[in-house]
């Protein structure tokens, strides 16, 4: 069953983002699930599997901080792997992107 | 959906995981619900949103299995893995089952095989000192010493196999779980303008 485009690029870059996101503030699940599925359309429920897998492969760790409204809230922030991680990714889909618009050439 | 049936059926596709891990899943997604109703979206919206509750436990399941695996290399956590991986649909059962039979069944039948000849050198070598056989004692001696080591190394060979075996369905079916396949809900595509001519 083929997928459409739009979805292999979105399940490609999912982590790509979180790390993107985190490394300006650190955020907790729901702002990171808002966050994502207002800029790139995923379904919110998926951020917390990935934040999991995050967190087990050693790229985000977690605080409680108290929040004013209710219960106290889970931040993430990235760890030293998970920068280094970032950077690596970064670098990686800014040089496949620039060869995918090489190779798109200027519009006719 | 409510948010009681949701959490409900998240907690009933987690009943296998360890009681701590599920409890800790389920507070994520309660608190999304706390949330999302503080700014002011209704139950139904956030359910919607989140997705279906019976993938996201098989998710979470399949990669608390390929935890487990990768920390613990024993029988019990490659069958866990790999049947969590299945659940997922990450790789298609239906092609992939038959050759899994056959090869898991191969390897069954091999490990028996390793235990029998090992067994058998065990009793000619027990055996071999008094009944005679063709060449003398010594040599039944070190045929029943070679049978066993033969059985032991198979034995280890069929091991390593099995565990590579695992660790490759692993990586294929983490492959596509990784990507989180259909959890992203595809976007409707836009209408299209009508065509002038």
């Amino acid at each position: 069953m083929p997928e459409s485009i739009d979805v292999q690029l979105k399940k490609g870059v999912l982590e790509l983002c979180v790390l993107a996101l985190l490394s300006r503030e650190d955020a907790y699940g729901y702002d990171i699930a808002s966050r994502l599925s207002a800029s790139i359309g995923m379904a919110e429920g998926t951020v917390y599997p990935l934040m999991r897998r995050m967190q087990g492969d050693g790229l985000v760790e977690t605080y409680l901080v108290e929040s004013s409204a209710g219960p106290s809230r889970k931040y993430y922030r990235l760890t030293a792997a998970g920068r280094a991680s970032f950077a690596a990714q970064r670098d990686a889909w800014r040089a496949f992107a620039r060869a995918v618009e090489t190779t798109l050439g200027d519009p006719a | 959906m409510t948010r009681e049936a949701f959490i409900a059926r998240l907690r009933s596709g987690l009943r296998d995981m360890p009681p701590n891990a599920s409890a800790d899943i389920i507070a994520d997604y309660d608190a999304h619900f706390a949330e999302g109703a503080a700014k002011g979206r209704s139950e139904a919206e956030i359910a919607a949103a989140l997705g279906d509750p019976d993938r996201l436990a098989r998710e979470l399941r399949a990669e608390a299995g390929v935890k487990q695996w990768e920390a613990r290399r024993s029988p019990e956590a490659a069958a866990v893995a790999v049947f969590a991986v299945l659940g997922l649909g990450a790789v298609d059962i239906v092609f992939l089952l038959p050759i899994l039979i056959g090869v898991i069944s191969a390897l069954f039948g091999l490990m028996v095989a390793a235990i029998g000849v090992f067994v058998a050198g065990g009793v000619v070598f027990a055996v071999g000192p008094f009944v005679q056989p063709p060449g003398g004692p010594a040599v039944a001696l070190l045929a029943g010493l070679g049978m066993m080591a033969g059985g032991v190394s198979g034995g280890a060979i069929l091991t390593l196999v099995s565990i590579g075996l695992t660790n490759a369905l692993v990586w294929y079916g983490r492959l596509h779980y990784r990507l989180l396949k259909p959890a992203i809900d595809p976007q409707p595509p836009l209408p299209r303008e009508p065509a002038t001519p």
